[in-house]
């Protein structure tokens, strides 16, 4: 029987007085890959970003990793990233004036200390093992994100988060980006949760939830 | 690579890859700090400078006797008081100087009448030696005296028609002396209306052996001021009043402080712009990094580590304006002093602790807000640009 890695109970976050995620229970547990649907504005992100460390609940209680997140400082919630988190964005977020591999040494910074034959490994991995002293404005956007995904993962973490990781890569890239997910999960055994509002990417989930103005509508499994 | 190596590397990329706001700052803290510089070598430079300048104005320091005052009277009638000649006696003099520790320049004076003709002329005893080192502005139409000759002053020379070349026989109450005349005299001053002879001969014609009336200094300028100086020496010569030569000194010294003031407030008020400009630069640049924050403390940068990274960048670039500061403002300094002073500043080594302070302060204190913003940005809310 698989340990849970991801428990919430009536978990909620307002931003004022509007209330992007209402009362959520949920259950994840490790090595699942869960697909969040919903459209805009429907708090999947905030979700993402709470499961993250990177926000504080308003309510209700969030363990991840056996960690309660509402008890962490900022500090607790910054080591919680770097030690158990891995993120891809959408807009990919890379440092313009790094190259390929030196972005990847950025989150082995934070983590413990650069090493850049770590980093190369990492990159060719993802098959980005000719680009590496490319900076992103030479990378195309499918490359871009492979290197947004080296980074995620060279630390090793217990969750990767995607946030609409394909949601800016054509059908040729977003196919070699999930493809990519699929073998470094069945490797390294993490815990997938990943935000997108394209049927086709959540369907390489085990499981999808559907959220609608901050409530959980549905979910199905998709995988067995 | 070690943490220390990569922050390093991380700050001089970012720097690089902004050429153009870091050439900016560096050029304004580069300014900052040489001005600062500059003006503190050139600071320095003109108290030594004025001091030197001060030494060719003559003594500053004066010692006269306390004249000898007696009450003229009987009962109660008071006629007043008249006072006598009083005179310095010269082994006093040379015993206090000695013992006060000031190496001054000196020249001892007695003054006296002696005749001539028909015509009492007055006629000062110096040390020629002494005098060519203390006023080098005399200029003297003839000869420096040697033994047995004299200088006269060109308004009695001319008075009394004399001529360089020319013996005269002069009496005293006592006895005479016979000199010639080596050179006329004229430093635009009292003494050209005086006759000079050396002062062990007036002495002897005057029957005032180690008698002076007179004694003029020239302490250095710097430091403690001669007010102190001054009376310092005082208790040394219970009968005798030291006083400043006060045009000269309070000019000088008033003069050099008001432009060191000057100085200061101008050094103010360029750091004062240097440090807003820097503000502006630093934050503008934070504003445009949100997403690189935000990315730094998603990927697990604590406040701390990421706002570490931020300093660093103020630091090296303060650490290089500075370098570059204490250069430029050294060789501003030499450029002032060559035009101002027609010479050379002094090399101050140290005075490049006070560049790159100058500029790692303003560089921290300029930063200070946008490091602030960098420790408390939201990392959810900066990723989405907000």
């Amino acid at each position: 029987m698989s340990t849970t890695i991801i428990e919430t109970g009536g978990l909620t976050r307002n931003y004022g007085d509007i209330c992007a995620l209402k009362p959520l229970d949920l259950k994840v547990p490790e090595g699942e890959w869960l697909s969040v649907m919903g459209h805009s504005g429907s708090g999947k992100s905030t979700l993402l970003n709470l499961l993250g460390g990177l926000d504080r609940p308003s309510n209700g209680s969030l363990r991840v990793g056996g960690e309660d997140m509402q008890g962490l400082t900022e500090d607790g919630l910054a080591r919680f990233r770097r030690e158990f988190v891995g993120i891809i964005f959408q807009q990919h977020h890379l440092i313009p004036y790094l190259t390929a591999v030196e972005n990847v040494m950025m989150a082995q910074y934070f983590h413990s200390v650069p090493d850049e034959a770590e980093a190369r490994l990492a990159l060719e991995r993802v098959g980005l093992g000719h680009r590496l002293k490319n900076r992103p404005s030479e990378l195309s956007g499918g490359e871009q994100q492979r290197v947004c995904i080296a980074r995620a993962i060279i630390n090793s973490p217990k969750l990767l988060l995607g946030d609409e990781p394909t949601g800016n890569l054509d059908h040729k890239s977003t196919l070699m980006v999930m493809e990519l997910l699929k073998e470094l999960r069945a490797e390294e055994r993490f815990t997938i949760v990943m935000v997108t509002h394209n049927p086709e990417v959540a369907a390489w989930g085990d499981r999808t939830i559907y959220l609608d103005d901050g409530i959980l509508v549905r979910e199905e499994r998709t995988r067995s | 690579m070690t943490k220390r190596r990569w922050l390093v590397y991380l700050v001089a990329r970012a720097l690089a890859h902004r050429k153009g706001r870091t050439v900016l700052l560096l050029a304004v803290l580069a300014m900052a700090s040489s001005l600062a510089t500059a003006l503190g070598i050139v600071s320095i430079s003109m108290g030594k400078r004025v001091a030197e300048e001060v030494r060719k104005y003559g003594a500053n320091l004066v010692i006269i006797p306390d004249s000898a005052r007696l009450d003229v009277g009987s009962g109660g009638l008071n006629f007043g008081a008249v006072t006598e000649p009083a005179y310095l006696n010269q082994q006093e003099v040379e015993g206090a100087l000695a013992r006060s520790g000031l190496k001054p320049g000196r020249s001892f004076h007695l003054r006296g009448s002696l005749h001539w003709k028909d015509a009492d002329i007055l006629v000062e005893g110096v040390n020629f030696d002494e005098i060519r080192q203390l006023f080098p502005w005399w200029q003297i139409k003839g000869g420096w005296p040697a033994a047995g000759e004299a200088v006269v002053g060109s308004d009695m020379a001319a008075r009394l028609g004399l001529k360089g070349g020319e013996t005269l026989e002069l009496a005293g109450p006592g006895q005479s002396v016979r000199v010639r005349v080596s050179g006329i005299v004229s430093s635009g001053g009292e003494e050209d209306g005086l006759f000079f002879l050396s002062l062990p001969e007036l002495q002897k014609v005057l029957g005032l052996e180690g008698k002076l009336t007179t004694v003029r200094l020239l302490v250095t300028a710097e430091g403690e001021s001669l007010k102190k100086r001054a009376a310092a020496l005082q208790p040394l010569l219970p009968k005798a009043k030291v006083s400043e030569v006060r045009q000269i000194a309070r000019t000088s010294e008033g003069l050099l402080a008001k432009v060191k003031l000057l100085m200061v407030l101008v050094t103010a008020v360029v750091l004062i712009s240097a440090g807003s400009s820097v503000t502006g630069t630093m934050s503008t640049t934070v504003l445009e990094r949100g997403k690189e924050i935000g990315l730094m403390k998603a990927m697990g940068g604590g406040r701390w580590e990421v706002l570490l990274i931020f300093s660093a960048e103020a630091i090296m670039l303060g650490l290089f304006g500075g370098g570059a500061g204490y250069l430029l403002g050294s060789a501003v300094a030499q450029f002032i002093t060559r035009a101002v002073f027609a010479t050379s500043a002094d090399f101050i080594p140290w005075f490049a602790c006070v560049s790159l302070g100058v500029s790692l302060f303003l560089a921290l204190l300029g930063s200070v807000g946008p490091l602030i913003s960098v420790f408390r940005l939201d990392p959810v809310r900066s990723l989405r640009g907000e």
